[in-house]
């Protein structure tokens, strides 16, 4: 069956339209443009920045460990968020809204103050590496900031909301007899799990992982708070570029290069996500 | 109850009456106002605590900030090709002499200053005027090292490996480098040997960082040596941070920061009250007091005795850069450096 659009609904979506490619598909052509010139003063067309950026080995190492940030958050949120979101799941009306309270609270307080509140938990003399020392676990403080693994935790944190909201939607929405139904059939908590909720809640796992995938890739101030400049990722090289020394066709570039990792990192969730979605069914 | 209705036409038709009167009836301001850029943090506030009433008693302007840094400036000037978001500048050098190179400013008229006299030789020119001054050189903490002498220090043990670190991006951080590539025989548009020598001893190096995260690295004790300004020093002090500044043996490096007219600002007779207001002496005093810290340029003012020189005029003995050299290399210089500190 086709749905009729009538006039008047498409005239609804005319003011997001509009703000659309006044807002984004303009800059982004302007973006294309600027990118097509060979000189900072933008006076020359050429494509002497696409091959001076792309010909560079270190090009291609920062995007491959944007990419792989991407893909180390994207993990450590999953494996952190779905059993938070199972929790969810289980637990009755009023404690559900106590965990999406909880979930919600890190996006009440902006981003900058939360990645500078982690350099109070990773730092030489911040509440990890004090635990540790006092545990007995390590022999002196460990280097936690300005390492990827350091990175990872205070990303995992700071983009857990964007994971655990479509999913806990996903999940609410979920019918509880088809556990129940499961469970009667002989089948294990286990079983239920990987064969009856897994599968259920994928929509929700997958738009989660590309929303974390999308804004841990790009998070320049994380990533350069965090990670200092003993971690170059694309966003510190627009950043270098656009503002430091003024060159903003190889900026655009460096914009350009992200754009299109961050689009195939998201489509290779996407996919993977219809993949095991058809196996799962 | 009943409510008034309204058909969408007339709606809109009082919308659009309500804006129209807004639009011409803007509150009347007696002399008018001046948009000026501004640092954000620590000069934005020192700003709003002095210059703003200062303007508004003397000249009857209303001094109006939108906090940026230097860099963001150009950019947005640029940007705005011709019709700028601000009437004046407030930059490092390095960005300075990108804003005449690519034509931003208008000709500064240093004779619409009542206060010019009082500033040391050198301080105005035909693109701004000097508003303060920046002293570079070490930071450290006296509880954790024993004290550093030369740049050259902070690539040796016991420094190096409670050395924080940042790159090229900003102005005191490029001088720091050139001055310690100078001591390895480098020179100011020569910063190979700094590559040199930072490659022996980086897996050493406690920290390389962004530039805005630095007082937080130091606090948090991640770092406890750093090439740092006297105003950061102050204002760590302040905040009861062990830090204290050195001048290193070889000199510490003094740039200025100054102002400047955009061009096609209309409010250029303003901008130069604005100016004036900013180095007359009861506000260079009051900027120089903490929490605020700033070097003044003003002969009048009596120097805190915190400060690293005795009179404005030592300054010249300290070490200068030419940013018009610097500028050209220093994209080089950032790209050289991401690849020799990534990892």
């Amino acid at each position: 069956m086709t749905v009729r659009v009538r006039p008047a609904e498409w005239q609804l979506a005319l003011p997001l339209a509009l703000a659309y490619a006044a807002f984004f598909l303009v800059p982004l052509l302007l973006l294309i443009g600027v990118s097509a010139f060979d000189d900072e003063k933008i006076t020359t067309l050429g494509f002497a920045q696409w091959r001076r950026f792309l010909a560079d080995p270190f090009t291609w190492k920062v995007i491959v460990d944007t990419v792989k940030l991407g893909g180390l958050t994207v993990a450590a949120t999953a494996l952190v968020g779905y059993p938070v979101a199972l929790v969810y799941l289980g637990a009755g009306p009023r404690w559900q809204r106590v965990i999406l309270f909880v979930v919600i609270l890190p996006l009440l307080t902006s981003v900058v103050v939360r990645t500078f509140a982690w350099i109070v938990i990773l730092g030489r003399e911040g509440v990890i590496n004090q635990a540790l020392l006092w545990l007995g676990l390590a022999p002196a403080p460990l280097r936690l900031l300005q390492t990827e693994h350091g990175l990872v935790m205070a990303l995992t944190q700071i983009e857990m909301p964007l994971l655990l909201l479509p999913l806990l939607s996903v999940m609410s929405r979920m019918d509880p007899s088809l556990r129940d139904a499961s469970a009667a059939l002989g089948a294990s908590k286990w079983r239920t799990l990987v064969r009856v909720t897994l599968p259920l809640s994928l929509p929700g796992l997958v738009a989660g992982c590309m929303l974390v995938f999308a804004s841990s890739t790009t998070a320049f101030i994380s990533q350069f708070v965090i990670g200092g400049n003993r971690l170059v990722y694309l966003p510190l090289l627009i950043w270098q570029q656009s503002l430091v020394v003024y060159n903003w066709p190889l900026a655009s570039v460096a914009a350009l290069t992200l754009l299109v990792s961050v689009g195939l990192g998201v489509t290779a969730i996407a996919a993977v996500g219809r993949r095991s979605r058809a196996y799962a069914v | 109850m009943t409510h008034a209705r309204f058909t969408r036409r007339q709606f809109l038709a009082a919308a659009a009456a309500t804006a129209g009167a807004l639009a011409i009836g803007r509150p009347a301001r007696a002399k008018g106002s001046v948009t000026a850029a501004m640092y954000p943090g620590t000069w934005e506030e020192a700003f709003r605590a002095h210059v703003v009433p200062a303007l508004k008693s003397a000249h009857d302007v209303d001094l109006e900030m939108t906090p940026l840094f230097a860099v963001d400036q150009i950019a947005k000037a640029q940007a705005a090709r011709g019709a700028p978001p601000f009437d004046a500048f407030v930059l490092d050098p390095g960005p300075r002499v990108t804003g005449i190179d690519r034509g931003l400013f208008e000709k500064f008229e240093a004779r619409r200053l009542k206060n010019v006299g009082r500033l040391p030789a050198g301080m105005v020119d035909d693109w701004g005027v000097t508003v303060a001054a920046q002293v570079v050189g070490i930071g450290y903490n006296p509880k954790k090292l024993p004290r550093p002498k030369s740049w050259t220090d902070l690539l040796k043990d016991p420094w190096v490996s409670r050395l924080g670190m940042t790159g090229f991006q900003t102005t005191y951080g490029t001088v720091s480098i050139i001055e310690i590539a100078k001591q390895f025989g480098g020179s100011e548009t020569n910063v190979e040997p700094f590559f040199v020598e930072i490659k022996k001893v980086l897996s050493k190096v406690a920290a390389i960082g962004a530039p805005a995260s630095m007082p937080a690295l130091f606090q948090q004790g991640q770092c406890d040596i750093t090439y740092t300004n006297t105003q950061t020093v102050a204002t760590l002090r302040g905040r009861d941070v062990d830090i204290e500044f050195v001048k290193p043996e070889s000199g510490a490096v003094a740039f200025f920061t100054t102002m400047h007219v955009a061009k096609g600002s209309r409010e250029g007779e303003n901008a130069y009250k604005y100016f004036d207001t900013v180095i007359s002496a009861p506000v260079q005093s009051a900027l120089m007091q903490p929490p605020n810290n700033f070097i003044p340029v003003n002969r009048d003012v009596k120097l805190a005795a915190a400060l690293p020189m005795a009179s404005l005029d030592e300054m010249a003995k300290f070490v200068r850069h030419d940013w018009s050299k610097i500028n050209p290399l220093r994209a080089a210089w950032i790209e050289r450096f991401n690849k020799e500190v990534a990892k």
